[in-house]
């Protein structure tokens, strides 16, 4: 515990430590404010919160209980509680499990989830780039060019001249005029980061997209994170790729079941990460 | 980290991580933080001056997603894009042949079956596609939803912009079909004349009141998915109730309520295509018609558009 009060002393005072301290945002080149952030989302046909499959009632206890018990909606709290605030020029790595509410946090904080309690501050207009976040199977490459980097807020000026150079980078020739779902999927997330990184938003955030790209293109969306940090904007990154976030970002946190529990320098936040995953390997192969 | 080891029987707890960092930030310094940075809250809805300014300023997207969604629409088949001509047709005779000849329901006190109830199902069609398209506006596009912030009422505007530009072909062949159907002996005659001209208005009205009610359904089923399934029943009843295949004004005026259904805006948009097109005594041109049909248009398309902006921030959190 000690190396984590140390992490965020600067921010929190240490007798504010126990419950909820309220704190003073330190407001320097603020890009983001996320203040006690709370999100969930509705589940249609869930019958069942937790792990296992669940209790078979037979046909006639299932008809019987029918809608009585559990309700057909759940709400899954998936953020329950976030705050901190990034700078700009920053490129800030999530990292946690699977399930752990780090895509939904993005989601969020894109503006695209609204939240239950708490607020979302940012300034400009930020992007999130998911890998799932095809945008039109069925339509070639050059309409969800169009598309995207007009939903971007990109007019169609912009999004002429830019066209070409969203192909060059992301490498799909003549596939262009193909539909999407003839696309490889490292097409596609080539495709999607380009057209994401045209609009050279206030605040990028890219959905693990980066794991799919083979080693040159890593190396260009990298120079392009570079990019668009320098030119003042904020980037985010969920990775389960340790070895990427500590290559590219200058700050981690660490989403643990929708709360964070680290926040700091890649290095560190990333070695406790590290080992916490271990020990939960070794405990479950102790488990067996 | 922590490992129970007070028995063989009890099983290790699983390893946990660091505590969580319990912290707010203060209001007050949240909003001295805002205002030093010039930043914006997200997640909430917009207000409705700068919602409509957006909306205006995306419209080449509604074009572009618009004449995609239009392009895709028979993108599997042999014949593509002549499903949207032929499909409507088949429809439409299918209607003729049991309606028209065989129950010779749609025959009282109309002189040309045929094309009445061509001009009748293409123009419904047009409609009712344009509120299934609304009504699915937001789930088939919930990938661009999920990953990007624009008004969301770009895309039932843009579902409904799609199915105007896959009328327009139709309009050609109901145009046709009408006419060719004057020659038959059985039918009354159909002349071309300046008359035609107000198929633009008329189709214009209908496609900004079926905007409206594309809105609407957008946000019924995006917050309640189980409208979708009502939806085609909603609107079998409707087709029933707005003289699609027959003069509905010939089975109602005898009831105190009948004018609700003659006034109700399909029927009134399916009253200004056929007093456009076609000879029909009992279907004469009518300002008051007209008037109507600008009112109901209006009405809607400023109703739903609010409806759905009512509910602008909750799209795409399921």
């Amino acid at each position: 515990m000690t190396d984590i009060e140390e992490e965020v002393d600067f921010e929190v005072d240490p007798e504010d430590l126990d419950g909820a301290p309220v704190m003073e945002v330190d407001s320097e080149r603020l890009s983001l404010l996320v203040n006690d952030l709370h999100v969930s989302y509705r589940v249609f046909g869930a019958k069942k919160v937790g792990h296992g499959p669940a209790r078979d009632w037979g046909l006639l206890g299932r008809l019987v209980r029918r809608g009585a018990k559990q309700p057909p909606i759940r709400e899954v709290k998936a953020v329950r509680g976030i705050t901190f605030a990034a700078k700009h020029g920053e490129a800030i790595g999530i990292i946690g499990v699977n399930g752990s509410g780090k895509s939904t946090l993005l989601r969020a904080i894109a503006g695209l989830i609204p939240p239950v309690s708490g607020t979302v501050h940012v300034a400009g207009n930020p992007a999130l780039l998911g890998v799932n976040a095809v945008l039109m199977k069925n339509l070639s490459g050059a309409r969800n060019i169009m598309i995207g980097a007009l939903a971007l807020g990109l007019s169609r000026k912009e999004v002429r001249s830019r066209f070409d150079e969203i192909v060059d980078f992301a490498e799909i020739g003549e596939f262009v005029n193909l539909p999407m779902k003839s696309y490889s999927s490292g097409m596609g997330a080539r495709l999607r980061f380009a057209i994401s990184a045209s609009a050279v938003p206030d605040i990028l955030m890219i959905d693990e997209a980066l794991a799919t790209g083979d080693a040159g293109f890593r190396a260009k969306s990298k120079a392009k994170m570079d990019e668009i940090r320098e030119s003042a904007g904020t980037v985010f990154l969920v990775s389960h790729s340790l070895a990427t976030i500590q290559a590219m970002c200058t700050r981690v946190l660490w989403i643990h079941e929708g709360k964070l529990v680290m926040d700091g320098e890649p290095k560190e936040v990333c070695g406790t990460y590290k080992k916490f995953v271990a020990d939960r390997k070794k405990h479950a192969q102790s488990q067996k | 980290m922590t490992v129970d080891e007070s028995g063989p029987s009890a099983p290790p707890a699983p390893p946990a991580p660091p505590a969580p960092l319990e912290r707010i930030y203060d209001e007050g310094s949240v909003k001295r933080a805002v205002l030093d940075n010039d930043l914006e809250q997200i997640g909430v809805r917009p207000r409705l001056t700068t919602y409509f300014r957006e909306m205006w300023r995306y419209r080449p997207l509604v074009q572009v997603m618009a004449v995609s969604k239009a392009e895709a629409e028979n993108q599997n088949t042999y014949l593509g894009q002549v499903w949207s001509l032929v499909s409507p047709t088949i429809n439409a005779l299918v209607y003729v042949l049991i309606f028209g000849f065989l129950l010779k329901i749609g025959r009282e006190g109309i002189e040309n079956t045929i094309a009445f109830i061509v001009v009748g199902v293409f123009m419904f069609r047009f409609f009712e596609r344009s509120v299934m398209a609304g009504a699915h506006s937001l789930q088939k596009n919930m990938n661009l939803v999920r990953s990007v912030q624009f008004p969301r009422a770009v895309l039932p505007t843009a579902g409904v912009l799609a199915e105007l530009t896959m009328l327009l072909p139709a309009l050609v062949v109901m145009c046709v079909i009408s006419y060719l159907s004057g020659f038959l002996p059985v039918a009354g005659k159909v002349t071309i004349d300046w008359y035609w001209l107000l198929l633009f208005p008329a189709v214009l009205l209908m496609w900004v009141f079926s905007t409206g009610c594309a809105f609407i359904s957008a946000r019924l089923v995006a917050q309640t998915p189980d409208v979708d399934n009502l939806l085609p029943h909603v609107m079998r009843i409707l087709m029933y109730a707005s003289g699609v295949i027959f003069s509905v004004d010939r089975f109602v005026s005898q009831f105190s309520w009948g004018f609700l259904m003659e006034y109700q805006p399909v029927a009134i948009y399916l009253y200004l295509v056929r007093s456009s097109l076609l000879n029909e005594p009992a279907y004469p041109p009518d300002a008051f018609m007209w008037l109507l049909g600008v009112l109901w248009a209006l009405l809607f398309s400023v109703l739903g558009f609010l409806f759905f902006w009512a509910g602008e921030e909750r799209y795409g959190r399921d």
